[in-house]
């Protein structure tokens, strides 16, 4: 047996969730060939099908591309550091993709490995990851080359499956996913299915003993001269981490922020 | 067409005329095609045409590293053939020390390319195949601006809100644009900072107004800020709008006219502004 929602249900659910103040964010249908993950105002702008990825990842959910560390204000001769207040709205994240979900455990580990990084696991302990199985893919997917499958459930609290009749089967992975959806499923004789995933194309193990012959063979200028620099990639990309502090503000009061950062702009770790 | 395209480089690698193509290249049809850097005349088989062929390649002719790679030609298409014609203008081509390979082009099935005027490259050194261009008055090439403008103002700047908190400032559109080059762009400025470097929506307009304002009159409306933008911002629209600005304000469409004075690159003494004298 397992347990179903209906599509109808997981929106009223939706709804249900916004009334609580808690903030959901859904992969959203901007306009045509356009989807994002993004808060939402409504359940219907929850698009669960019709795309094979949204074009951001949802790392900003845990790990916002601006944030304030602390601010100061400047009195004559004192100078008050104010503590940003941490941040307290429970999320639930809808219908991201496994590839997406995957990367949180990751992200887990590089903002707890040396000092815990108080706002980044609030912001985790206060989201709640629903994950909604591939049935689709492209020629740009390559999850079942790094060792994940369309119906991965790392890093997800539930993952929701495709049944044929269009209702959607939730499998709770942890407590959260559990609490989440206690009480409004329903047993159901069918179970859901992912789509078979990209076709594997690389063994992995193979590339660090490849990697350690052909580090300094020419070939490589003719892939790395197309690259422009800009930061797409690792903005786009739901493990990469980097940030940048800065101050902004004046010279009475600002704020001392973090935003994102990346390694393929010129000035990366150029510090003064 | 392709068959030629590749003829045509193989000659000039072979005889020394130049020591890079600038071109298309596709691994599979499902994947887009992307730039090549031709060096050996054996390798022209790489090279590809297409209606797939959209990205401006155009950029890379600014790039240290393919300068490394000696005198270029490049593969471009009527559209991109502008921002040449700019850059030349500019000062920041040699264009005797690059051979341009017109691409006789139908349409990439772009939204620019319902409005396209420039099939037929105009100032390649060399052109392969053959269509016509078509006139396209401009309330058609600017219909979509148009169209945005008719909004009320209220409907304008929700629409930019949501599309500018979008913006993760990546800096792909600074960084695909032709026109792009200055060494130390404003946003990198940061002794003091000029301005905020945060993805914020206050940042993010500054950003995107900035860029808009130092491309006025200098965008040739390849939209390959628009295709880079991870976000699917739509950048042409703000484009489009400083490019109907200069038409109708100053009669001058970037990018058309080698011959012609730039708006913001040049002056007179009879300028009436005192600042000028």
């Amino acid at each position: 047996m397992s347990q179903v929602i209906s599509k109808p249900a997981l929106r009223r659910l939706v709804e249900l969730w916004l009334r609580q103040g808690k903030r959901v964010i859904a992969p959203v249908q901007i306009r045509p060939n356009l989807v994002s993950y993004q808060p939402v105002r409504g359940p219907e702008q929850v698009a669960l099908e019709g795309f094979v990825r949204p074009l951001n990842s949802i790392k900003e959910v845990v790990f916002p591309r601006h944030e304030k560390l602390f601010q100061y204000r400047v009195r004559g001769k004192q100078i008050d550091l104010l503590p940003a207040p941490l941040p307290d709205v429970e999320q639930v994240v809808l219908a991201a993709r496994p590839c997406d979900a995957a990367a949180f455990p990751i992200l887990d580990h590089v903002f707890n490995w040396d000092s815990r990084d108080a706002a980044y696991n609030r912001r985790r302990e206060l989201t709640t990851v629903v994950t909604l199985a591939c049935t689709e893919h492209d020629a740009h997917c390559f999850c079942t080359t790094v060792g994940s499958r369309p119906d991965d459930p790392r890093g997800s609290d539930a993952l929701l499956l495709e049944v044929s009749d269009g209702t959607l089967e939730v499998r709770c992975v942890t407590d959260k996913g559990q609490s989440l959806f206690a009480g409004q499923t329903e047993a159901s004789a069918r179970t859901g299915r992912a789509g078979p995933g990209p076709e594997r194309r690389a063994d992995l193990e193979l590339i660090g003993p490849l990697l350690e012959r052909a580090f300094e063979r020419s070939e490589w200028p003719a892939w790395t001269n197309r690259c422009l620099g800009c930061g797409a990639c690792a903005f786009g990309c739901p493990t990469c981490h980097c940030f940048d502090m800065v101050d902004e503000g004046g010279p009475t009061c600002g704020a001392r922020v973090r935003n994102w950062d990346t390694c393929q702009s010129g000035q990366f770790t150029l510090h003064a | 067409m392709l068959q030629p395209l590749r003829e045509t480089c193989r000659r000039l690698l072979e005889d020394g005329t130049v020591q890079v193509v600038i071109g298309y290249g596709q691994a599979v049809r499902a994947v887009e095609p992307y730039p090549v850097f031709i060096t050996a005349p054996d390798d022209v088989g790489q090279l590809v045409w297409n209606e797939q062929c959209r990205t401006n390649l155009v950029k890379y002719l600014l790039r240290k590293e393919i300068r490394a790679l000696g005198k270029p030609a490049i593969v471009v298409k009527g559209c991109d053939e502008r921002a040449l014609v700019v850059l030349e203008q500019e000062s920041q081509i040699d264009r005797s020390q690059v051979v341009v390979i017109g691409m006789a082009c139908e349409g990439m099935a772009e939204p620019r390319c319902e409005v396209c005027d420039a099939h037929q490259p105009r100032f390649a050194d060399v052109t392969i195949g053959q269509t016509a261009n078509e006139d396209q008055p401009a309330e058609r090439r600017y219909a979509h601006v148009r169209q945005f403008l008719e909004q009320p103002l209220s409907s304008r700047i929700a629409y930019w809100k949501a599309e500018l908190e979008r913006c993760v400032k990546c800096y792909a559109c600074r960084q695909a644009c032709p026109l792009c080059y200055c060494e130390r762009c404003i946003v990198d400025k940061n002794r003091p900072t000029c301005l905020d470097s945060s993805a914020t929506l206050k940042g993010n307009f500054a950003w995107q107004i900035i860029r808009s304002f130092h491309l006025a009159s200098r965008c040739v409306g390849c939209d390959q800020c628009s295709r880079v933008c991870p976000e699917g911002i739509d950048l042409r629209l703000l484009n489009l709008s400083m490019a109907q600005a200069s038409e109708t304000n100053f009669g001058y469409r970037s990018g058309t006219d080698p011959e012609a004075e730039l708006i913001l690159g040049h002056y007179s003494q009879q300028d009436q502004e005192n600042f000028i004298r």
